[in-house]
C-alpha cells in the first residue's frame, strides 16, 4: 500500500511551510502520510505534523541535529524508512533536501527525481514534470523499475493547508554517530527574523542597477513595508553588498511567489531560471532590451531611484 | 551539454538537436577553477573526467587549456540514455584503482538541473559530501574547510580526504584558456577509455542501468505578453500599480 515519508524541515524552531505544502498535498491525493522529524529540540512540533496528518512521527531530537549534516540525516531518515516501511520518501528542494535526496535514494540503491514542480500518484505509478536546461524545458519523467519513490519537490508548488495540532503518534529514533568524515563547526547565520525566499508570497529583489549597499538599503524598505521578503540577483551577492542567501535563481533560491519586483536587474539566465515561475512580475529597468521585460507582466523602464518611492507611496496608500 | 544559453526549442516531445552548441557545463568550469586554484596552491594535479560521447573530447581539450594536467575520457554514444544514477555508477567503474583527494563537480549539470550524481556516486564510493560551496580554505593533505550554503546560512564544515565537492558558481570566475594554454593542451595526455573495457555490463547500461526515464520533452509554458510603460516614473509606476491591482489582484 502507499504510503509516503515526508522529511519534515525545521526553521527556528517551526516546522516550515514548505513541509506543510507537502503534507497537505498528500492529504488531498487520499494518500497515508508519516514524518520524519530531525533536529535538536524539536520534538513539540511532532503534533503540528500530526494535525497535518501525519499517521506516525519518527523524532531524531539531539543537540548534534541542530545543523544539517549529510551523514546523521541520511542515516536517520534510513532509520524512518526501514521502520515505516513508507513506499515513497518526499523531500522539499531545499539546499538540505538537494543534498539528501540522492544520499538517500543512493543508499536504498533506487533512483530519485529532483526538483519536480508537478506530481501525478496512481499507487506508486509517478508521473513527475520537471524544469530543465535552465526552465527553457520540462521533462516528463517517471520511475522505470519497482522499488521505493525518492522525489524532491519544489517550495510553493502546493498550498498548504491551515490545521490544528493533534496528539502524534510518535517513535523516537536512536541517534546515530556522527561526524566520522565530517564535521559541521557552525552555521554562520547572516540574518534572521526576515522573510524567507521560499516561503514569501511577495519577493522584492535588487539588481546590479541599485549600484551598491547603499542602493540595496534604498530598496530594502519596500521590502519590508509589503512583508516581502528581500531577495537579490548574482551580482548584487557577488559583489558583496547583500549576504548570498538573499540570491534569487539557480545558483541561489528557486522562487515562485505571487509577486516579484525585480529592480535593477537585467536577467541573467541563471536568474530568470529561478524566478520565471513567479505568478506576477513587475520589473522595473532603465534599459528597455533588458531580458527581464521578457518575462515581466508590467515592465517599467526608467530609474528605479525614482520608481521606488513612488512604489512605496502607492503601497502606503493600498495599505491604508 | 548542449548550451542553455541559446534557445533551446522543444518539438516532438524531444529537445531539438539541430543549432545546439556543446559546452562545458558552466558550473563544472567553476569546479575545474576550483581545483586549479587548489594545486596552485598546495601542489599536484587536475585529471578531468568525462563520460560521453566523441564530441565530449572537446570540452576535455578546453579543460586541459584552462590548466588541467590530463583527462580520462570514457567513451559512450549513448549517455544521453542514462539517468543519474546510472552515471553515478559507470562513474564508480571508471575511478576504480584509481587514486584521488579530492573530487570536484558542478552542483548540477545545466541540462538536466538534476544535481543528483555527485551525492549518489558519494555514497556508492563510501565518500563524504558537501554540496553546493562558495568557498573554501585551510586545505591539506587530510583534510578541506567548506562553506556550504545552506537553507539558514553558511555552513563551516570540516571534511576529510578523500571526499567529494560540489560548487555553487558563486564559488569563483573560471579563468579562459589563453593562446598558450591552447597550445599546451595538445600536448597534454588524454587518455581514452571504451566502455567495453570497464566491465560494465549490458544491465548497468542506458535504460537498463537507469532507475528514472524521460518520457518526453515538454515546451515549458510561456508567459502572457506582458504591458510596457515608458515615460516619467511618477506616471508609469501609477499606472503599473493600478493595473496590478485591478488584473492581478495585488495586495487585495
Amino acid at each position: 500500500m502507499t504510503k509516503i515519508l515526508i522529511v519534515a524541515e525545521i526553521k527556528n524552531g517551526e516546522i516550515k511551510k514548505n513541509t506543510l505544502e507537502l503534507f497537505s498535498f498528500a492529504k488531498s491525493q487520499g494518500l497515508e502520510s508519516e514524518a520524519v522529524l530531525l533536529g535538536s529540540d524539536v520534538s513539540g512540533q511532532a503534533d503540528v505534523l500530526a494535525g497535518q496528518g501525519a499517521s506516525t512521527v519518527y523524532i531524531g531530537d539531539d543537540a548534534s541535529l541542530e545543523i544539517y549534516n549529510t551523514e546523521q540525516y541520511t542515516s536517520l531518515v534510513i532509520d524512518a524508512l526501514q521502520q515505516s516501511q513508507a513506499t515513497q520518501v518526499w523531500l522539499t528542494s531545499s539546499e538540505m533536501g538537494r543534498d539528501l535526496t540522492p544520499r538517500v535514494a543512493a543508499r536504498q540503491g533506487v533512483g530519485a527525481l529532483s526538483d519536480v514542480t508537478q506530481l501525478e500518484i496512481n499507487v506508486d505509478e509517478i508521473t513527475a514534470f520537471r524544469p530543465c536546461m535552465a526552465t527553457k524545458a520540462v521533462q516528463k519523467c517517471e520511475f522505470s523499475k519497482d522499488g521505493l519513490r525518492v522525489i524532491s519537490i519544489r517550495s510553493g508548488i502546493f498550498s498548504a493547508e491551515e490545521t490544528a495540532p493533534a496528539p502524534a503518534n510518535t517513535v523516537t529514533l536512536s541517534i546515530p554517530e556522527g561526524h566520522s568524515q565530517l564535521k559541521v563547526r557552525e552555521v554562520q547565520v547572516e540574518e534572521s527574523d526576515e522573510v524567507e525566499l521560499n516561503e514569501a508570497s511577495i519577493i522584492v529583489s535588487a539588481g546590479r542597477g541599485v549600484g551598491g549597499v547603499e542602493g540595496c538599503e534604498f530598496v530594502r524598505p519596500l521590502a519590508n513595508e509589503l512583508g516581502a521578503a528581500f531577495g537579490a540577483s548574482r551580482a548584487v551577492c557577488d559583489a558583496g553588498w547583500l549576504p548570498h542567501k538573499h540570491q534569487v535563481g539557480q545558483t541561489g533560491t528557486m522562487v515562485n511567489p505571487d509577486f516579484y519586483f525585480a529592480l535593477g536587474i537585467s536577467g541573467a539566465i541563471q536568474h530568470l531560471a529561478g524566478m520565471s515561475g513567479s505568478k506576477v512580475i513587475v520589473a522595473v529597468n532603465k534599459d528597455p532590451d533588458a531580458p527581464i521585460f521578457k518575462v515581466a507582466d508590467y515592465g517599467i523602464v526608467g530609474d528605479l531611484f525614482k520608481a521606488v518611492p513612488v512604489l512605496r507611496e502607492e503601497v502606503g496608500k493600498l495599505k491604508g | 551539454m548542449p548550451d542553455v544559453a541559446l534557445n533551446i526549442k522543444v518539438k516532438d516531445g524531444a529537445i531539438v538537436e539541430e543549432g545546439l552548441s556543446y559546452v562545458i557545463s558552466s558550473w563544472d568550469e567553476t569546479a575545474l577553477e576550483a581545483a586549479l586554484q587548489i594545486t596552485e596552491d598546495v601542489g599536484g594535479e587536475v585529471t578531468l573526467l568525462t563520460i560521453g560521447p566523441d564530441k565530449a573530447a572537446e570540452s576535455l581539450r578546453k579543460g586541459l587549456a584552462m590548466g588541467a594536467h590530463k583527462a580520462i575520457h570514457v567513451k559512450y554514444d549513448e549517455a544521453k540514455e542514462s539517468d543519474s544514477f546510472a552515471f553515478a555508477k559507470i562513474l564508480q567503474k571508471a575511478l576504480e584503482g584509481r587514486n584521488y583527494d579530492l573530487i570536484l563537480t558542478g552542483k548540477q549539470a545545466q541540462d538536466t538541473d538534476a544535481g543528483l550524481t555527485a551525492p549518489m556516486l558519494a555514497e556508492f564510493i563510501s565518500l563524504p559530501q558537501v554540496t553546493n560551496i562558495i568557498r573554501f580554505s585551510d586545505v591539506s593533505e587530510e583534510s578541506i574547510t567548506l562553506y556550504r550554503k545552506g537553507d539558514h546560512g553558511t555552513e563551516v564544515i570540516d571534511m576529510n580526504l578523500p571526499g567529494i565537492v560540489t560548487v555553487n558558481d558563486s564559488l569563483n570566475e573560471p579563468r579562459l584558456a589563453s593562446m598558450r594554454g591552447i597550445m599546451m593542451a595538445k600536448k597534454k595526455p588524454l587518455e581514452e577509455i571504451e566502455l567495453d573495457s570497464l566491465d560494465i555490463p549490458a544491465e548497468m547500461r542506458g535504460k537498463q542501468g537507469s532507475m528514472t526515464n524521460v518520457l518526453q520533452f515538454e515546451k515549458p509554458e510561456t508567459r502572457k505578453e506582458g504591458q510596457t510603460f515608458e515615460g516619467d516614473e511618477a506616471d508609469t509606476v501609477k499606472q503599473a500599480m493600478d493595473l496590478l491591482v485591478s488584473e492581478s489582484k495585488f495586495l487585495a
